[in-house]
């Protein structure tokens, strides 16, 4: 490395020496134009950045540190008082919260279910089964529904005298009580955020299937492939993309986008066996006005919804580099 | 390329600077201190049902303050009082309030200013005040009062055979004339929605007069509550009691206090209700469906002799005044005439509730409103509205336990002594 020292010395020099040699030409000017123009381009990216990166800061990463910071104060009478991890400590001693994250576990048991409904119906759909036509636009259409309809019109057939339960009564099946038995209930609600989100996912295989080379569909029924045959050894693989990614997305949806349905449908009950942590969130800061506590337990989703979120990266970030 | 440069750097800074103005102005920031102007916070005033009260208020308010311009503003009340506690930790915001009675205001009453010095010709023409008042300040005027009054369908009982005149007196009454409703008409004996964990409450607070003796029943307002009482445990056996004797509607767990179990009721499908006195689930909306006439009131029915039933009610709503407020004086004369007996009237008339002004004249209400407001005097607060809310959310998930069957009812008192002595 010393030995190459000296050498750069020389276009230094040769720069140092170059421009005054070159000032008196006409081209000043003109470089010193270019010089402003590239400061104004250098500029350009942070000024463009700006407004994305200040929203971000602004409305994400700040109100999200505030809100950590809170979760570590006190409620009511210890308001702005520093009170380090009571809030957490209180956290897992409730069992609501417990629920709430065992409530989590269970969506993410059931996430190969709301994966798996969307993935068939779009098979049938791209193999022609009669109607298919029809299907793919009734499929869709609960998609387009507000929570709050969908929980409404559930409320109506799942009620206790509703016409589902009238129905079981007709086959001589006893009356379940959907919404109100606390071993059911959160089942009925998962089922009924399927049945209104599946269409999206439906949308999204079915674009999977566009890429699908139809030869190897062919091939397969030479060879004699039944149909389960075919989909475990032709779709699914061809596929295997577009399936991790029906499963990013329906596990945020998942988590994130059941508040509504929740509120309508359950409040959370029968004996707060349908919360989720957002649930928790809003009840602790609207109804039981404890906010420090609520900020707890919002970090606490914060850091589930990283988990998943990273092991959901890395998957796809594997799956992509085997392809 | 360099005009575009710029051209593009200005939208952008535009927007950036449109961006910074968004956050920073915040919603709901109303600049109503400036003096000749009162700004109201409400969740009231954006209702049809409310506008003649709104209106009167106003034009009472005019004749006194001619000068000062009145703006009310009504949010949304899911929303209400996350809305308020953001504009009182700014400590700036509405001049005048809106608040419910019990918790709600007592855990705000730092922010308000004491009004008893502005309202105290109003004492004796208005009831309800104990529920705003916290250490012996008064902090708002009631406007309506709130209570939870057994309710029965009178065309129930009188096709059953029975006098629809005179309900029974005692628990066992009660349910041997519930018995023979069901058998006559098929109609269940109480019309219950426990899915929020609201029936449980409606219970504990009708039911607790006839349950508890009057020494029981001050101690417990007053905080001193005795869960392990054989009384307080009554009140939790008859809960349970009476849903596994199939006195309650199919799937109460599962059923809405708001509206589903009044439904039921309206739709003659259950003979009682336990529901309220102001803006739903009451006199005005059962009458709609059943007819003035055929809506009844009882006392609750007798559980222990020593007890005295009486009409559970605190006051529901009233107005207060902010503590930065710049005149209070000005601001407790709107509080005044929001509580004016014509406005009173008009909110009565349209809106449906048992106002708290007792001159109000009720002779067009039907028998059940001129029952509730007979039996006012002598009523007595809420025992559900004097636990703290985390009880109250608990006390709701226990109940739900007690119907399925999967608690004792020694459990779910343990439960909540426990949590009424924390929280």
């Amino acid at each position: 490395m010393s030995s190459v020292g000296p050498a750069p010395a020389g276009p230094t020099e040769g720069a140092a020496i170059a421009p005054p040699a070159r000032r008196p030409h006409p081209a000043g000017p003109s470089s010193r134009r270019n010089r402003r123009g590239s400061r104004a381009e250098r500029l350009a990216p942070f000024v463009l950045l700006a407004p994305a990166v200040l929203i971000i800061v602004a409305l994400r990463l700040w109100p999200l540190l505030l809100g950590v910071n809170f979760s570590f104060t006190g409620d009511g009478d210890r308001n702005g008082m520093w009170v380090g991890l009571d809030n957490y400590l209180t956290l897992l001693d409730d069992p609501l919260f417990r629920t709430a994250l065992g409530n989590v576990g269970l969506l993410v048991l059931l996430l190969p279910v709301a994966v798996a409904i969307p993935g068939l119906l779009a098979t049938f759909v791209y193999l022609r089964v009669p109607g298919h036509r029809v299907y793919r636009g009734v499929y869709f259409f609960p998609a387009v529904l507000s929570p709050v309809i969908v929980g409404a019109i559930f409320n109506l057939l799942l009620a206790y005298d509703g016409p589902l339960n009238t129905v079981l009564g007709g086959v001589g099946l006893g009356p379940v009580d959907w919404l109100g038995d606390p071993d059911v209930a959160i089942f009925a609600v998962v089922g009924v955020h399927v049945w209104a989100t599946f269409g999206m996912a439906l949308v999204v295989f079915l674009a999977g299937f566009a890429t699908l080379d139809p030869s190897l569909l062919d091939a397969a029924k030479v060879d004699g492939a039944s149909l389960p045959q075919t989909i475990r050894h032709v779709i699914i693989p061809a596929l295997s993309r577009t399936i991790q990614f029906v499963f990013v997305t329906t596990m945020i949806g998942m988590l994130t986008s059941m508040f509504g349905l929740l509120y309508v449908m359950t409040s959370g009950g029968p004996e707060g066996s349908t919360y989720l942590p957002e649930y928790y969130v809003w009840i602790q800061q609207g109804q039981m006005n404890q906010p420090a506590l609520a900020s707890a337990a919002s970090t606490a989703l914060f850091l589930i919804m990283l988990v998943v979120g990273l092991v959901q990266i890395g998957i796809l970030r594997r799956a992509g580099k085997e392809e | 390329m360099k005009q575009r440069t710029l051209w593009s750097a200005a939208l952008v800074m535009g927007l950036a600077l449109a961006a910074g103005c968004g956050s920073a102005a915040g919603p709901g920031s109303p600049s109503g201190n400036s003096g000749d102007k009162l700004v109201v916070w409400d969740w009231k005033s954006g209702d049809a049902k409310a506008a003649g009260y709104v209106e009167k208020a106003k034009a009472d308010f005019a004749k006194k303050h001619p000068g000062v311009e009145v703006e009310f503003v009504a949010q949304p009340f899911d929303q209400y009082y996350t809305l308020l506690g953001a504009a009182i930790q700014s400590g700036k915001g509405p001049d005048v309030i809106l608040f419910n009675g019990g918790g709600q205001i007592r855990d705000r009453a730092d922010a308000l200013a004491p009004l008893d010095t502005y309202v105290a010709e109003d004492r004796q023409r208005l009831a309800g005040w104990d529920a705003f008042t916290k250490d012996g300040k008064t902090y708002a005027a009631p406007v309506t009062l709130q209570g939870h009054p057994l309710y029965y369908n009178k065309a129930l009982y009188e096709q059953a055979g029975l006098n629809p005149d005179a309900p029974a007196k005692t628990w066992d009454d009660f349910v041997k004339n519930c018995g023979v409703i069901t058998e006559k008409t098929g109609a269940k004996c109480f019309a219950l929605g426990n899915k929020e964990g609201i029936g449980i409450q409606f219970f504990l607070s009708a039911l607790g007069s006839a349950t508890l003796t009057p020494q029981e029943y001050d101690d417990w307002i007053a905080g001193k509550r005795n869960w392990a009482s054989s009384d307080v445990k009554r009140i939790f056996e008859l809960w349970k009691q009476a849903n596994d004797a199939g006195l309650n509607n199919d799937g109460a767990n599962s059923t809405a206090m708001f509206n589903d179990a009044f439904a039921v009721f309206q739709s003659g499908k259950a003979a009682n209700v336990i529901g309220l006195m102001s803006d739903v689930g009451h006199w005005k909306d059962f009458a709609e469906f059943l007819g003035a006439d055929e809506v009844g009131v009882m006392d609750a029915p007798l559980v222990n002799p020593a007890a005295t039933p009486s009409l559970p009610y605190d006051g529901g709503i009233g107005y207060g005044v902010a503590k930065w407020a710049k005149d209070p004086k000005v601001a407790a004369d709107l509080v005044r005439s929001l509580t004016s007996t014509d406005a009173l009237s008009a909110f009565y008339a349209d809106g449906g509730a048992i106002a708290s002004d007792t001159t109000i004249d009720l002779s067009e209400g039907g028998p059940a409103v001129k029952t509730i407001v007979s039996e006012v005097k002598t009523g007595k607060p809420a025992l559900h509205v004097a636990l703290s809310s985390k009880t109250v959310d608990l006390m709701g998930r226990l109940s739900q336990q007690l119907l399925s069957g999967s608690i004792t009812v020694d459990e779910v008192v343990q439960q909540l002594a426990a949590s009424d002595k924390t929280g």
